[in-house]
């Protein structure tokens, strides 16, 4: 049953950071709710979303945070990038300067996380191909160059949002399987919730009350 | 509380009822797990299940305990243990229980009690089975009907199931726990099963198959016959063929080792008697001495089967013994569950009890043990029961029967029928149907013949070989005897069923699915606290020097949870906001629709002015207000911060000529960097102006008055204070001398610095005692301080001259100037320092200071002008 079709084993810890006003708000609304949100306000902080996917057969939670874009808030951001197992850093194809300081957000990701934090470039709002400002090709070969995965997706129309959460999250769960990712650490950003137990701390910490009060 | 003392207390609360077994348990309803307990009771040779709740957990008296609900352990009492989840989980043992269409379930802690309370539940299910006659549940009438699970028809029965299945929408509080997955997953799980039942009509349908069934006791005779009479004499194709045959083998060789030639020979005899209409193919074979069933699918049809299990019973000689008993072949089909049994009871004319035992014994023991948790015939949706049952006709006439059926009048004859009359009783095949025989007594002829036995016993024929058939959606098509059929001395006997089969249709199952999943991740995601701010943005326009200014911030709880906020720490910083915010409450807690009022006050002080003065800080901050399992917004407070002489270092004021706000933020800046340099006093004041400022005033005006220093100034009169040495003015310094005295206080006190430095206050207390020590420190401070400090002591030296006056002793204004200019660290916001050993320091700095107001110290006087 737990091991059945709808427990989870795993969450999984993902940020989402770029720049101002490229979507990252919107992707997760169209990840976590199939909608897109056309008056999407700006974040002022850090919103948060769940869903639970399958990878190879396995239930995984995923904990989606969402950071505000805003030059002025990165410094505070900075605080929500340790212990995340997936980085969706994402830009607006249509706007050269979102493109532009990705590479100051790959720093910043690369200097916060732990190596084996699964980086994922999305170049968003692709359904707006003729204001396009940043060709395929070279986010492409920015991608190669730096060993990130990527899509170019749209928030609007749904088009390869879920292949760019899901994509990530196989990529992570190969790593564990591979090894790689050491799930004792602290900052591994995924936390394993072993089927033996299948519990949340919460009802584990119940358990022994439950015990004394009805022996 | 011990299970005994829980037994007997439930006990206590029952009389004139036995209560077998109680046990603690969660009653699991929709998104509710509420505490129960559980009792097995019993009276007058029936038990009942007994659901009750308790004003107390866990109960103290029997008072607190009363009975939620009922369910009388009856033929149609059921209970499965989900050993499933027990396993893979190590933790919950899932007990539903199941009568008609209600269904309850409850999750118990794997444990003895636990054990102990389900062997109970066993043995009462069991004695159900076992008892010959109806059992009497008169005694549970003393209950309240609305409370009882029952079978009857009392129209209560619906009222009973809706509480059951309470909608899970109108109840708001384990949704949460649930969507905070602060439930175990199981919980959750069980959550979805239960989402996906309710929505079972929208994904599954059901769709009408055509099942042959057939039984024939051939005497241990060889298939010599073709069997297409038997079991293709329907215009269409079955789907499914369940073939039974009693008495295949009567050899000793096969009694004793159950092997036999005959399995094969008759088994290829009705592969090729099957229907030709179709192709079919064998699902599962078994067989315990003479008694075999086949069970064959169309071949288009065989991968709806799944579940395949078979099972033997013998209930012969010793009970065990293969020449009576039953076997039996179970499936799912699509997601129907159907179990066949071919049985061939207990034979003699007058042994109806021993066959109703033998039924019994078949019912209870066949158990599919393949199937976790195993599977025994009463959990199926649908049951086929055939065979050679050896009911017989008695207490008639044999004669009198022979003429009857020979006229086809059966039904005088079926009055006198041993099964139809133990049916009605109440004594075998409860729950049973079986249809209206319409054919000649299928025992006993002579072999080959279609004539009655001839041999001696002169016995009345009977209907022995019969089907009957139990569960919902099962509609018989035929019913009837196969006489051509000759090589022995019964006739085969066959029925035709259709019945309606639940089918799930996969597309809409994975539709409905993923849209209960959606549902509950958007529940998830709904029931993440949600809280709006009015602003996030707080702007103060100027900030002045120690004039606080505050702004509420409300926090309004717009989502559908209760909210925990906490202003928290950014990373690497040591506290939530800066020195100069204070933001109260800090944490707090919001109800739904309700709202919370926080109050931002910025204030600079003395302890942050310095770092406002010279640029190392600015008015702005950014807060991080987390509500707890959620998101985090960000607060914004920026302000304009008013520069003031307090907060700058003697050495930039000593330098600065013209009032302090004449002069750009960025020079001041400049001149902060370069403090060090002034040291030697060229080109700057010998003490700071407004030092000199404060000091002359109170050398006019306030050498005689009482308490100065001691008695505090006005705030009003500070903040004029400040204005007039910020801006310049030609007027006369405002204010009384007590708040020029407190602004003289101020400005010491909020210098980065004290005037003797911080790095040599270990030296000055351990010297404290020593005067030529001390002069020797003062001696060495840079120019200004040392200025700064015999200026300042000088005027005190002044003010003790007036002590008749003024009321000053030198211990006063030693202590406090002991305090002054060796001011300690700062320490952060949330440590205290222990009170004794401040008190020591405290003593020696006075001792410090007080050494300079009663000693003359020629040797230090500097010149005190400069410029």
């Amino acid at each position: 049953m737990s091991g059945g079709p709808y427990s989870y084993s795993y969450i999984f810890k993902y940020i989402i950071i770029g720049d101002m006003g490229v979507g990252k708000s919107c992707l997760l609304h169209q990840f976590t709710e199939k909608k897109f949100m056309a008056d999407c306000p700006h974040t002022i902080g850090v919103e948060f979303g769940t869903r639970i996917i399958e990878v190879s057969g396995q239930k995984i939670k995923l904990q989606i945070w969402d950071t505000a874009g805003q030059e002025r808030f990165r410094a505070v951001t900075r605080s929500y990038y340790r212990g995340a197992a997936g980085a969706l850093m994402v830009y607006d194809i249509t706007r050269r300067s979102t493109y532009n300081h990705l590479s100051s957000w790959l720093t910043d990701t690369r200097n916060l996380t732990n190596p084996s934090t699964v980086i994922f470039l999305i170049g968003n709002k692709c359904d707006l191909d003729g204001q396009r400002d940043v060709t395929y090709e070279e986010a492409k070969q920015f991608a190669e160059e730096n060993g990130l995965m990527f899509v170019e997706a749209s928030a609007k129309t749904g088009e390869r949002v879920e292949e760019a959460f899901l994509e990530t999250a196989k990529k992570i769960f190969q790593s564990i399987q591979d090894g790689r990712l050491d799930l004792n650490a602290a900052e591994s950003g995924v936390q394993h919730k072993p089927s033996q137990t299948g519990r949340t701390t919460l009802s584990n910490d119940q358990q022994p009350n439950k015990d004394t009060c009805s022996c | 509380m011990g299970s005994v003392d829980l037994l007997s207390l439930v006990q206590s609360g029952f009389t004139g009822e036995t209560v077998l077994a109680c046990l603690e348990v969660s009653k699991m309803q929709g998104w509710v797990r509420t505490t129960r307990y559980l009792a097995i009771i019993s009276k007058s040779g029936s038990s009942a299940f007994f659901v009750l709740t308790s004003t107390r957990v866990p109960p103290i008296s029997p008072a607190d305990v009363s009975v939620e609900g009922i369910v009388p352990i009856d033929s149609n009492f059921k209970f499965e243990l989900d050993t499933e989840t027990q396993h893979e989980d190590g933790h919950d043992l899932y007990l539903s229980v199941s009568s008609n269409k209600s269904k309850l379930l409850f999750e118990m802690m794997p444990s003895s009690k636990s054990n102990a309370f389900v062997g109970e539940l066993y043995k009462a299910v069991d004695n159900v089975v076992r008892k010959s006659g109806p059992l009497e549940y008169n005694w549970l009438n003393r209950y309240p009907p609305v409370i009882r699970h029952d079978c009857s028809d009392n129209g209560l029965k619906e009222e009973v199931q809706d509480s059951v299945v309470d909608s899970p929408d109108s109840l708001s509080l384990p949704r949460e726990s649930i969507a905070k997955g602060s439930t175990p997953i199981a919980a959750r799980e069980s959550v979805i099963r239960y989402m996906m039942s309710k929505k079972e009509d929208q994904y599954m349908y059901k769709q009408s198959f055509r099942i042959f069934v057939g039984t024939w006791n051939v005497n241990g005779q060889s298939p010599t016959a073709d069997l297409t009479e038997w079991l293709s004499c329907d215009v269409d194709p079955p789907d499914i063929y369940a073939i039974g045959f009693q008495e295949l083998d009567l050899s000793t060789e096969a009694f004793l080792f159950n092997d036999t030639p005959r399995e094969n020979e008759w088994y290829k005899a009705v592969v090729s008697g099957l229907h030709n209409g179709a192709k079919y193919t064998r699902v599962k074979l078994v067989r315990l001495v003479g008694m075999m069933l086949v069970v064959f699918v169309q071949e288009k049809l065989r991968q709806y089967v799944t579940g395949v299990a078979c099972d033997t019973v013998g209930t012969g000689i010793m009970g065990k013994m293969g020449n009576k008993g039953g076997v039996g072949v179970r499936l799912d089909f699509h997601s129907t569950s159907i179990c066949f049994v071919n049985a061939h009871l207990a034979a003699h004319v007058e042994e109806y009890e021993r066959r109703n035992q033998d039924y019994r014994d078949i019912y209870s023991r066949m158990c599919f043990s393949s199937h976790h948790p195993p599977k025994t015939i009463k959990d199926h949706d649908h049951i086929y029961w055939l065979g050679d049952l050896n009911y017989r006709i008695t207490e008639i006439d044999p004669k009198y029967v022979k003429d009857c059926v020979e006229r086809d009048s059966f039904q005088k004859v079926l009055e006198y029928d041993q099964l139809i009359k133990q049916c009605r009783a109440q004594t075998v095949f409860v729950g049973f149907k079986e249809g209206s025989i319409t054919f000649k007594p299928t025992y006993k002829y002579d072999t080959g013949t279609d004539n009655w036995d001839s041999s001696e016993k002169n016995r009345a024929p009977a209907w022995c070989d019969r089907i009957l058939w139990k569960g919902e959606s099962i509609e018989q098509i035929e019913y009837r005897s196969h006489p051509f059929l000759k090589i022995s001395d019964h006739k085969p006997v066959s029925s035709l069923f259709d019945a309606k089969v639940r089918i799930i249709d996969a597309v809409k199952y994975r539709k409905i699915h993923e849209e209960v999943m959606k549902k509950l991740d958007k529940l998830e995601n709904e029931f993440l606290p949600q809280v709006t701010v009015e602003t996030t943005e707080i702007t103060f326009d100027t900030v002045q020097f120690l004039v606080p200014q505050s702004k509420n911030l409300i926090i309004a709880n717009t989502g559908q949870v209760p909210v925990k906020f906490e202003f928290i720490k950014k990373l690497d910083d040591p506290y939530y906001c800066k020195d100069w915010l204070n933001i109260e409450p800090y944490l707090g807690d919001v109800i739904p629709g309700e709202k919370c009022e926080v109050k931002v006050e910025v204030r600079v002080d003395k302890k942050s002015a310095y770092k406002l003065n010279s640029g190392q800080d600015q008015l702005y901050d950014i807060l991080v207000l987390h509500l707890e399992g959620g998101k985090d917004i960000f607060i914004t407070v920026s302000g304009n911060y008013e520069r003031s002489c307090f907060g700058t270092s003697l050495e930039t004021l000593a330098s600065i000529k013209e009032p302090i706000r004449e002069i750009s933020l960025g020079s001041i800046i400049d001149k902060e960097k370069k403090k060090d340099s002034f040291s030697s006093g060229e080109g700057t004041y010998a003490v700071p102006k407004e030092v000199w400022f404060l000091v002359d005033h109170l050398y006019r005006h306030g050498t005689k008055a009482k308490h100065l220093f001691v008695q505090p100034g006005l705030h009003s009169e500070i903040y004029d204070i400040r204005d007039w040495l910020d801006n310049g003015s030609q007027e006369s310094l405002p204010g009384s001398v007590y708040s020029v005295a407190e602004a003289l206080l101020l400005l010491f006190e909020s210098c980065p610095e004290p005037v003797i430095p911080y790095e040599m206050h270990t030296a000055c207390l351990n010297c404290a005692s020593n005067f030529m020590q001390c002069k020797q420190i003062i001696q060495g401070l840079t120019y200004h301080r040392k200025n700064v400090f015999i200026y300042l002591c000088s005027f005190l030296r002044e003010l003790l001259s007036h002590s008749d006056d003024n009321g000053l002793d030198t211990k006063t204004l030693a202590a406090l100037f002991g305090g002054i200019f060796m001011r300690d660290k700062p320490v952060p916001r949330d440590v205290s320092k222990p009170r004794s050993s401040q008190q020591q320091l405290d003593r020696k700095k006075s001792i410090f200071i007080y050494h300079f107001l009663v000693n003359d110290y020629p040797d230090l006087l500097p010149p005190l002008v400069s410029s």
